[in-house]
């Protein structure tokens, strides 16, 4: 099977530069630094590549929004703010090979005309930031970053700039937002980030793993990458498997491998014999799987045929024996913790929602109850700056929708079924 | 001008209009509580919801530019729902505390309940956020954090307009609040405008509360009396007591907003006014019906200039008068009395405060209109040079001080004047020496038209009649001229203004009409 | 103002400065300075950053109390920060959160009577594939159980 990222994941010494130099490494900068701009992208359209942070956009066509002139200079900003539950993959990137980001960054900067990167990183990876810096430090010593990058006359300054504890921040707008000294909140659109982002600036923001797959598109082209994936949606994709698996990590699999072959073979199934009961597929924002629904592959337009997404490859494993409404109980809590607090129904519902499953969970839910969550969910749905409210809203429906009868039981036995535990 | 369909009714606009503005242009109200035309737009409220042909979500209307062809709906059963579920939301963890709510009556989500909620409520009492209540946070305002919907309109504006940045949220999520940083209170000379623009009861005025519920209250369009800016506000009052200025919308003076001190100039028309006619003979003072008033003031300037020649009489205008008292008052002057001596007392330096926004050195309102009308601030001191020689033998004065002189030099020059009759608003310096007070009305009180620092001419409007036995400028004028043989057939302000605009070349072409609600510019020289 | 920068952090504070093209940008790093030298962000540690940067304390206020990794209030020497999202959950977090509350004798927000240990309950830190997950100020501590977390508080006394 072919690999774009984690070939040499295993070896302890990828992350520094002389090690990745062996393995290959920058040759990719080299070529691209030999190839015509414009060839890049075309690279990068032909290869498929889709978002990896959870939107899915189309890498190539949002690189096409920038304004076509170049009298404003333009500011590459890569998305580290890795937080959607579920999600630990960009992590890995950074600590195993921080280096595959960095020259994924230098070609895409010197494709799009960009001197100016800020790798946003979240606050809680202090010291995978370190990594990060290490390496950009050496790359810089070696002549990948910096001025006049490998001898041409293109300069290249990265920057890393941490978070301080916000999932919002992962919406692109809020991550400009909090680049800039600001609350993380998002921005109102238009504009759009690729004509007024960072600094008032033209800005692509990036997700790791998105940025990482660049060296191996430059290397091996577009078609290539493209053909490891499914049409519309190209290469391989790092899939985050979490929960009580025999197997818990990250693996590098084609995008369209089936969701069952990513739980059963490759994380080895549930541990202690348990039964699987449901399956957040793409992070916690992503609507709930039932345990008869996963014979899916793995890429954004099947997922979205079963009416989930793929978002940002972040498999939750749920077992049998887990109470559904705590389960949903927990993920509320969050999108409340996490809500920015700038838009009402977001503000407001996010909280509400989670008031309200409590109640339920602790056997104090009124009649009608379920009926309310999902009201205050249409309230919520589509009708806010950013995706939050959706984000929030997704798990409540499909967790009450499939698994109704957990809900009306809470409020049936005035109690949890459960034991009010996991 | 891109043409558009809203509510099947299609509407040409300029380019770069949104949706919410071309709303307003032709009647159709959309909801909104963050949006406001003088601060940038945040789009966060989700109040003002619509749709939009191809646009598989409902869009807001405050950041939609209209497109040409575009095709908007507000009034569909789906906006409804939107709005009334996001009203639904802004109102869990609103105390819903109206009835000790001084924003009661004026405020948005009252308002827009009875529009587009009453709905039951679905969100238990026990388990709203609750903030800090009633917090004085400096300057006109008190904050209540719990009633906050979290526009962001007062940080917007503490940013955009004052740049002064005394407010923020703090927190986030529910949780979010608008704060002061401890021990840094508003700071600013235009935080009245903060419980303005507050949609709702969070932020409230410290003078004004509890004073009055807003019901009781009527209003009128005025002009801000406490500087040559020319403000263009709304006076409230309830029966002849005013209660509040409020900032009247125009964005070639004000936009929208006024000063703090300016705020509090209502007060001088309810306190220490001069109510009833006052005749001072023989060392006693005496309450007069204004017949009688008028004749003795009138007597005693003809029996002067019968005595001691019309340079021997003088008057001394004020630019905190109309343009049509002061054109009268001239009149008086030069047609009537034949006296030279006429100027007007400058206020040039109040208390001093000045700033490059709304503020002015130049506590007048009406110094411009002075100048317009050829009166002059030099033959004031030329008036003073000539009390001091004992020239002046009687003397009509307008207005409640004279200069920014104190009271002592005030009451030493008029004790050198045989007469002096006045005509003013309030107790003050001129009264305390004057032979005939000849109160006049406040500028609630009486129409008319002030002309500003850049020689706007804007009118302002009655409110309610003179109070107690107090009278029109305009009306006392006639009255002196008449029993000085004038024959004057003014009747009203407006005729007044059709006399200036004939006879003074600065106010040429102009009419009550012309000057609608914002007001003209003066030609003439700058 | 008491409060000010050493000279180590003052020099660290002006390199950092010149990777922005302006001082707003410069208030979350700036903030992260101030919370490594000074432990907490008091009220005049946000005064003092306001005016190194030129705005005002409300303006930093605002961005120090929207991200939760600003203590606005003193923490522990070691602040356990302990994952309670759903993968952590799913994996025995609320056990976990318990046993070392009951060993502490603190309840989560709160500090040990010693002033050595804050316990928190944080959202998702992104580990979810070692659940569950606790941040010991800098550092993860990940795939814990019970045990592992004894020995790891014992490790720190």
């Amino acid at each position: 099977m072919e690999l774009v990222l984690t070939t040499h994941f295993g070896n302890e010494r990828y992350r520094f530069a002389e090690t990745y130099e062996q393995l290959g490494g920058y040759g990719a900068l080299r070529k691209a630094l030999s190839m015509p701009k414009e060839e890049i992208v075309a690279e990068v359209r032909k290869a498929n590549l889709r978002g990896r942070g959870g939107a899915g956009f189309p890498a190539g066509v949002k690189w096409g929004f920038l304004p076509k002139d170049l009298s404003r200079p333009r500011i590459l900003v890569i998305n580290a703010d890795e937080g959607e539950p579920g999600t630990f993959k960009d992590r890995l990137i950074m600590t195993r090979g921080p280096h595959l980001l960095i020259e994924g960054i230098a070609i895409t900067c010197y494709a799009l005309e960009a001197h100016t990167c800020y790798v946003y990183i979240r606050g809680e990876f202090v010291r995978e930031a370190e990594i990060v810096q290490e390496a950009i430090d050496e790359a810089t010593a070696k002549g990948y970053l910096g001025k006049g990058i490998l001898g041409t006359g293109f300069d290249l300054e990265v920057t890393v700039h941490l978070g301080a504890g916000a999932y919002i921040c992962g919406e692109e707008t809020s991550l400009i937002n909090s680049l800039e000294g600001k609350r993380g909140w998002p921005r109102v659109k238009p504009p759009f980030p690729a004509s007024v982002g960072a600094f008032g600036l033209p800005t692509i923001v990036n997700n790791v793993e998105t940025i990482a797959d660049i060296p191996w598109i430059v290397t091996h082209g577009g078609e290539k990458f493209a053909s490891l994936g499914v049409e519309k949606d190209g290469g391989t994709r790092l899939i985050c498997v979490s929960g009580p698996v025999k197997k818990p990590g990250v693996y590098e699999l084609p995008v369209g491998t089936s969701l069952r072959s990513i739980i059963y073979e490759h994380a080895g199934g549930l541990r202690d014999g348990k039964a699987l009961k449901a399956v957040i597929p793409g992070g916690s924002s992503t609507p709930v799987l039932r345990a008869d629904e996963i014979d899916v592959g793995f890429d954004i337009e099947s997922m979205q045929k079963i009416g989930t997404m793929a978002g940002s490859g972040g498999v939750i494993v749920i077992p049998e024996g887990t109470c559904m409404v705590r389960a949903l109980s927990v993920l509320m809590n969050f999108y409340a913790h996490e809500s920015c607090g700038q838009c009402t129904p977001c503000r407001e519902g996010c909280g509400w929602l989670a008031k309200v499953l409590h109640r339920i969970e602790n056997g104090q839910g009124r009649n009608g109850d379920v009926e309310l969550i999902l009201e205050v969910c249409d309230n919520m749905l589509g009708r806010t700056i950013c995706p939050l409210a959706d984000a929030a809203v997704m798990p409540a429906q499909s967790f009450i929708w499939k698994f109704r009868e957990e809900f009306d039981g809470h409020l049936r036995e005035k109690k949890c079924p459960y034991g009010n535990r996991f | 001008m891109p043409n558009f369909t809203l509510n099947g009714i299609s509407v040409d606009v300029p380019e770069g209009t949104t949706v919410l503005q071309a709303a307003k242009t032709v009647g159709i109200e959309i909801p909104h509580y963050c949006y406001h035309p003088n601060l940038s737009i945040a789009g966060n409220c989700r109040m003002c919801l619509v749709e939009v042909e191809k646009f598989p979500k409902l869009q807001i209307a405050c950041n939609t530019v209209v497109t040409e062809g575009m095709v908007v709906k507000s009034d569909t059963e789906k906006v409804r729902q939107a709005v009334t579920g996001v009203l639904e939301l802004m109102l869990i963890n609103h105390p819903v505390d109206c009835p000790i709510c001084d924003q009661a009556g004026e405020c948005g989500l009252q308002i827009y309940y009875m529009k587009y909620g009453l709905h039951k409520s679905r969100f238990a009492f026990e388990d709203k956020v609750h903030k800090k209540k009633v917090q004085d946070i400096g300057g006109q305002i008190v904050l209540d954090a719990e009633r906050c919907i979290l526009c962001s309109r007062c940080i917007r504006f503490l940013q955009e307009v004052t740049g002064t940045s005394e407010l923020e949220f703090f927190r986030r999520g529910d949780h979010s609040e608008i704060s002061i940083f401890p021990g840094r209170p508003l700071d600013n000379q235009y935080t009245g405008n903060l419980a303005d623009i507050c949609p709702v009861g969070a932020l409230t005025s410290k003078d004004f509360r509890f004073k009055c519920r807003v019901w009781f209250l009527r209003g009128t369009r005025s002009i801000c009396p406490g500087c040559a800016n020319g403000c263009n506000v709304e006076a409230h009052f309830k029966e002849d007591i005013v209660y509040r200025l409020k900032p009247r919308r125009n964005d070639d003076v004000n936009r929208t907003w006024m000063c703090d001190p300016g705020r509090l100039e209502y007060k001088k028309a309810n306190e220490a006014r001069l109510l009833t006619p006052v005749v001072r003979e023989n060392g006693g003072l005496k309450a007069e019906a204004w017949e009688a008033a008028l004749s003795f003031a009138a007597f005693r300037l003809w029996e002067t200039v019968e005595a001691h020649g019309a340079a021997s009489v003088a008057v001394i205008a004020s630019p905190a008068f109309s343009n049509e008292e002061l054109y009268l008052a001239r009149k008086l002057a030069e047609e009537v009395l034949r006296t030279p001596n006429v100027g007007f007392s400058p206020r040039s330096s109040g208390n001093g405060l000045s700033d490059d926004f709304l503020i002015k050195a130049d506590k007048n309102p009406n110094t411009r209109g002075a100048q317009l009308l050829g009166i002059s601030e030099e033959k004031f001191d030329d008036i003073v040079r000539k009390i001091e020689g004992g020239e002046v033998k009687a003397l009509l004065v307008f207005g409640n001080e004279l200069a920014d002189f104190p009271g002592e030099r005030t009451a030493e020059l008029l004790s050198r004047v045989p007469f002096v009759a006045q005509v003013g608003t309030n107790e003050g310096a001129v009264s305390l020496a004057a032979h005939a007070v000849l109160p006049s009305a406040s500028f609630v009180e009486r129409g008319g038209t002030f002309t500003n620092h850049a020689g706007r001419v804007q009118r302002f409007w009655m409110g309610f009649p003179p109070r107690g036995n107090a009278r029109g400028g305009i009306e006392i004028l006639v009255g002196l001229a008449n029993r000085l043989g004038a024959g004057w057939t003014f009747a009203g302000e407006a005729s007044v203004f059709r006399a200036i605009a004939r006879s003074e070349a600065p106010f040429a072409g102009m009419s009550y009409e012309s000057l609608g609600e914002l007001g003209q510019i003066a030609g003439g020289k700058g | 103002m008491s409060l000010a920068f050493s000279e180590d952090t003052r020099a660290r504070h002006e390199r950092m400065l010149a990777r922005y093209p302006n001082r707003e940008a410069a208030i979350l790093p700036t903030l992260h300075l101030a919370q490594r030298e000074f432990g907490h962000l008091s009220a005049e540690a946000i005064a003092y950053v306001a005016s190194l940067l030129g705005f005002t304390p409300a303006r930093v206020e605002g961005v120090a109390t929207f991200y939760t990794m600003y203590n606005r209030k003193p923490v522990g020497k070691y602040h356990l920060q302990v994952c309670r999202n759903l993968s952590c959950s799913l994996m025995g977090a609320e056990h976990l959160i318990e046993h070392v509350a009951g060993r502490l004798g603190v309840r989560p927000g709160e500090t040990t009577a010693d002033g050595k240990f804050t316990l928190s309950t944080v959202e998702c830190l992104g580990s979810c594939g070692t659940a569950p997950v606790m941040q010991v100020n800098d550092d993860y501590y990940e795939d814990l159980s019970e045990d592992k977390v004894d020995a790891i508080l014992d490790g720190l006394r």
